[in-house]
């Protein structure tokens, strides 16, 4: 085997290395050639059990022969060093397992000094003989494949994980034929008000048509498979015959089901599909239902003497319920109605309203859209909110302002106090829209009038980028240039920032820290692909205006294409700053499966994004 | 004097051999006491025989023992009974001797279990709170290319990215009072599969992405041991039957559309032309800005993603909740004169529609005009 680069680190792009030994029968090679013996040390420092589990010896009975402290002696003498510690580690390896053991083993709890290793051992059989005796003879099977958890424990164990019910329902009419306990927990159905039902009765009135073209889509012509290559569609023109799609087709899609909040109340619960005396107030909980069809023999399924079917086709299907949050995406997200939140451009253009915002500003979202939130401010609040825009644009966190006054669509004016947050596109990192948390303060009758050209001067010297305010009208005008040129300056320092030379004067020193231009330590041979912050160039230089995609001039500097299938990669580790429109992967057509392709993917995109820059997304509040 | 020494030398090695057989006698009888196949149990060291040791007694643990809240004894399973999982016994339940009928049961339950796997799409995973994989399903293979008896018993965080070390340590975190809680993240693990699906070695070996979904489990007596139990699934793509509800989008790396397909016309509204350039993040409710971040950022750092659920902005009024499953593959549709050369990438996401348009009083923000399109949605 080639010994690995002696810089210890883990080997290239796609050929991720978890370091390699080859065990025992190997050693003689490495130690002919001297240099490498150090290097053969490093990648293997967790691999502990593996490199014993790929020798060829590793037998049992090969284990008399294995070399010892006292056997050492007798080896070449050169292997003594790193075989010492290759021993050492192997034996602190067991050790802790030994301890481990002993920690599970309840005869070996209340010791008063640690059991040696062979006590532990012993106590392991007793405890396993013993476990044996309470459990059924699946377990012990020798007749049938063993497996370390009885079938059924499993079934259960992976329901509970997948926090799911198994489900098959007929194709033809949609007959619940077997629901997994565990739906019980779920929807709070038992199984007898469920099993042999019609699913149809369980699902919400509009997604009955969804959940029948699953069920039976081959009567439907549009269906569409994605290739995941090319990302499109890939048309099925043959008419699609029932058999070729009873076994094996895979389905995956949303639905809802009912769910009742009160276990065990049935005759209510059985009445509710059928009657419609009142309106319908069941609950439902979205599921994702995930699976694959399936031909079951007729007769032992159905005995209504539904057997005009040779084979029936089923739908046998995990259904989960989604992760996050409640069954049912709630209603009111603020329950408070003196709340809104909105999302403006970087010019603080307005391009998100919050329906609730009305009942406060009066204005509907649609009137409000696409103008500047500056018209609205007071002007006694104009020079603390440009100061607090421009505060936001260039941090991270989240900003408080001070109360201030928003003038509603009859004039007068409502007290609010914001908090303003500027979302980072991950990719780019360049900032695209402020989101803002109102309150309202007060709505107290304040109907200040805006004709104080006393104020106006005032506010002209202390704030020099508002042009010369004449009148009152000319105020409105005005004030939404101080949000377009607050943007500009935005832009501006982005345009500054497209190179790294450049960065020192930056009002964005901190976005340029995080360059990656010197590898971080961990893997410096594969090709630094970072998503190099300040070294992008401005590729949407009109953020304000919205406009389209602009392509940037790339970079023609050198990229380390990654060699998806070699193992082997360059080992100087060329870091190169990439450009992010140029970033490339090899073609397509040397792969033969999509994971391939995926591998590859996913190998460019594994490097030293983020390695050492742990703090840089912490205030993006994720859930965990 | 050398002669002595030699002497000794030779008693004591053979003493040595002595307790190594005795040792390796114990070992045998502990490997044969596992439940496993003779082929796997030939192949066995001595760290794994005490790592699969380990793993049984703490699953045994785990199945039997009480656990920490109310709710989580409901679920406490009857280890070797059967339980509720009869559906195969339901479908074939023919008039067979008992034993007979026991291997068949045995013959059905195991191929049931394989039905669970392979509806999963993904195998099993128990890892306690420091990281160890105490349990693996058997179809671990698939997806990481070793075995579980290879695998079991050792830790996730020599098989993972470092990358997400800092994600998996938060998810780890178990305490007696949140048993129960879920799980929901996106690793990317080591596979030693070839690109044929042959195992190799784990030196050749690539990441693969992996969805992992579930949750904490507590017990309390008899030994305490708190884990998660959790499935992991690829994420693929490719297989994926489009309903008329669910509609695919390609976008660039900074989430601009660059394509959408006919359906999502349909479904809320905007034509192709429209959406060229524009951000998804416009075209999304501002609360779930931070879904979509963190959407963004599994993309480009993991490359694929789940995103939770989410609203779509409808031209014309209101939005719907939907979930989109998302993958970053070079853009196909560039650079078709030179074959042979790189690609770059993009996002390709299929989109589901969860529920239908809500809020239709609720402007888009998308187009500020003022008409409304008649949304027409699937029959």
């Amino acid at each position: 085997m080639r010994p690995q680069p002696p810089s210890g680190t883990p080997a290239p792009v796609c050929g991720m290395s978890a370091g390699g030994c080859d065990g025992a029968a190997d050693w003689p090679a490495d130690v002919s050639d001297g240099s490498s013996l150090p290097a053969v040390e490093l990648p293997r420092k967790r691999k502990g059990d593996m490199e014993e589990r790929n020798s060829t010896d590793c037998k049992m009975e090969d284990d008399l022969s294995r070399s010892e402290e006292e056997d050492q002696q007798v080896k070449i003498k050169c292997f003594r060093e790193p075989h010492r510690q290759i021993e050492k580690r192997r034996r602190d390896k067991m050790n802790n397992l030994i301890d481990e053991l002993s920690a599970m083993i309840p005869a070996c709890q209340p010791m008063v000094q640690k059991p040696d290793k062979l006590t532990v051992l012993r106590k392991a059989v007793q405890h396993l003989k013993a476990l044996k005796v309470g459990t059924s003879s699946a377990f012990a099977d020798s007749t049938n494949k063993p497996s370390i958890l009885p079938q059924d424990d499993f079934r259960q164990l992976l329901l509970r994980a997948a926090d799911g019910f198994m489900l098959v329902v007929s194709c033809d009419r949609a007959k619940i034929l077997f629901i997994s306990e565990s739906v019980s927990k779920i929807l709070n159905f038992s199984l007898l008000e469920l099993t042999g039902q019609s699913l149809f009765d369980f699902i919400h009135p509009k997604d009955i048509n969804k959940v029948k073209e699953q069920l039976s889509s081959w009567e439907y012509p549009q269906e569409h498979m994605i290739d995941a290559a090319t990302g499109l569609q890939v048309q099925t023109d043959a008419p699609i015959k029932p058999t070729h799609l009873s076994s094996g087709a895979w389905r995956s899609f949303f639905c809802r089901m009912k769910y009742s909040r009160v276990a065990g109340k049935q005759e209510e619960k059985h009445q509710l599909p059928c009657t419609a005396k009142k309106k319908d107030t069941s609950r439902y909980c979205t599921l994702h239902c995930t699976g694959y069809m399936r031909s079951c023999p007729s007769s032992q399924l159905d005995s209504e003497g539904d057997a005009e079917t040779p084979s029936l086709s089923c739908l046998v299907m995990l259904c989960r319920p989604l992760p996050h949050g409640s069954p049912e995406p709630p209603k009111h997200i603020n329950a408070k109605p003196s709340a809104f939140v909105t999302r403006c451009a970087i010019d603080g253009k307005f391009t998100f309203v919050e329906q609730q915002a009305t009942t406060v500003i009066g204005y509907l979202p649609q009137e409000v859209l696409g103008t500047s939130c500056y018209e609205y401010f007071h002007q006694d609040d104009l020079q603390h909110l440009a100061e607090k825009h421009r505060q936001v644009l260039r941090s991270k966190e989240k900003i408080e302002t001070q109360c201030y006054k928003f003038k509603t669509k009859y004039g007068s004016y409502v007290s609010l106090q914001s908090q303003w947050f500027s979302f980072t596109n991950p990719w780019t990192k360049e900032v695209e829209f402020i989101v803002s948390s109102n309150r309202v303060m007060s709505r107290g009758p304040g109907h200040i009038k805006d004709e104080e050209a006393g104020r106006l001067k005032a506010m002209q010297e202390e704030i020099p980028i508002i042009p010369s305010l004449s009148n009152g009208v000319g105020t409105m005008i005005y004030a939404g240039s101080i949000g377009t040129q607050i943007a500009n300056e935005l832009i501006d320092s982005y345009r500054v920032n497209s190179s790294p030379s450049s960065g020192a004067s930056s009002p964005f020193g901190s976005t340029n820290e995080k360059c990656p231009l010197v590898s971080p330590p961990i893997s410096t041979s594969t090709a630094a692909i970072g998503a190099s912050v300040g070294c992008t160039k401005v590729r949407h230089s009109q953020a304000s205006s919205g406009g389209g995609a602009a392509s940037s001039s790339s970079q023609p500097d050198s990229r380390t294409a990654a060699g998806a299938s070699s193992a082997t990669a360059d080992s100087s580790g060329q870091v190169s700053q990439l450009d992010l429109d140029g970033m490339v992967v090899p073609a397509l057509s040397s792969f033969s499966s999509d994971e391939a392709a995926m591998a590859v993917i996913m190998s460019l995109l594994e490097t030293e994004v983020n390695v050492g820059q742990p703090g840089d997304y912490e205030d993006l509040h994720w859930p965990f | 004097m050398t002669a002595d020494k030699e002497k000794r030398r030779a008693i004591s090695r053979e003493a040595a051999r002595r307790r190594r057989r005795v040792e390796s006698e114990v070992f045998e009888d502990l490997s044969r006491l596992l439940p496993l196949q003779q082929s796997v149990r030939d192949h066995l060291d001595k760290p794994s025989v005490i790592r699969l040791t380990l793993s049984y007694i703490r699953m045994h643990t785990l199945l039997t023992g009480k656990t920490g809240t109310k709710a989580e004894a409901s679920h406490k399973v009857k280890c070797g009974q059967v339980t509720d999982g009869q559906m195969v016994r339901h479908e074939f339940n023919g008039g067979c001797g008992e034993e007979e009928e026991k291997e068949k049961y045995d013959a059905d339950a195991s191929e049931e279990t394989n039905m669970y796997l392979r509806i999963l799409e993904g195998f099993l995973m128990v890892l306690s709170t420091e990281g160890d994989m105490i349990y693996l399903s058997e179809n671990v293979s698939k997806y990481m290319g070793l075995t579980q008896a290879e695998l079991m018993g050792h830790n996730i965080f020599e098989f993972s990215h470092p990358c997400d070390h800092e994600e998996l340590r938060n998810n780890l975190r178990v305490t007696a009072v949140w048993s129960g809680e879920k799980r929901d993240f996106v690793m990317r693990i080591k596979s030693a599969l070839t690109h044929r699906g042959r195992s190799a070695n784990l030196k050749s070996a690539t990441w693969k992405v992996l969805h992992c979904q579930g949750r904490s489990k507590v017990c309390v007596a008899p030994s305490s041991v708190s884990c998660l139990l959790l499935t992991c699934q690829p994420l693929p793509l490719s297989h994926t039957l489009l309903s008329t509800q669910t509609f695919t989008s390609q976008h660039s790396m900074d989430m601009r559309f660059t394509y959408c397909d006919q359906r999502m016309t349909l479904l809320l509204g905007y034509s192709t032309e429209e959406l060229l350039g524009r951000s998804i993040y416009d075209l999304c409710h501002t609360r779930d800005t931070n879904c979509l971040t963190k959407n963004h950022f599994n993309l480009c750092f993991k490359s694929q993603s789940v995103s939770g659920r989410y609203r779509m902005l409808v031209r014309g009024g209101g939005y719907v909740w939907v979930e989109s499953h998302s993958a970053v593959i070079p853009n196909a549709h560039s650079s078709k004169s030179r074959p042979g050369a790189n690609q770059p990438l993009c996002i390709l996401c299929v989109t589901y529609v969860l529920r239908c348009v809500c809020g239709l009083w609720f402007k888009a923000t998308f187009t500020v005009s003022t008409h409304f399109i008649e949304l027409y949605l699937s029959k």
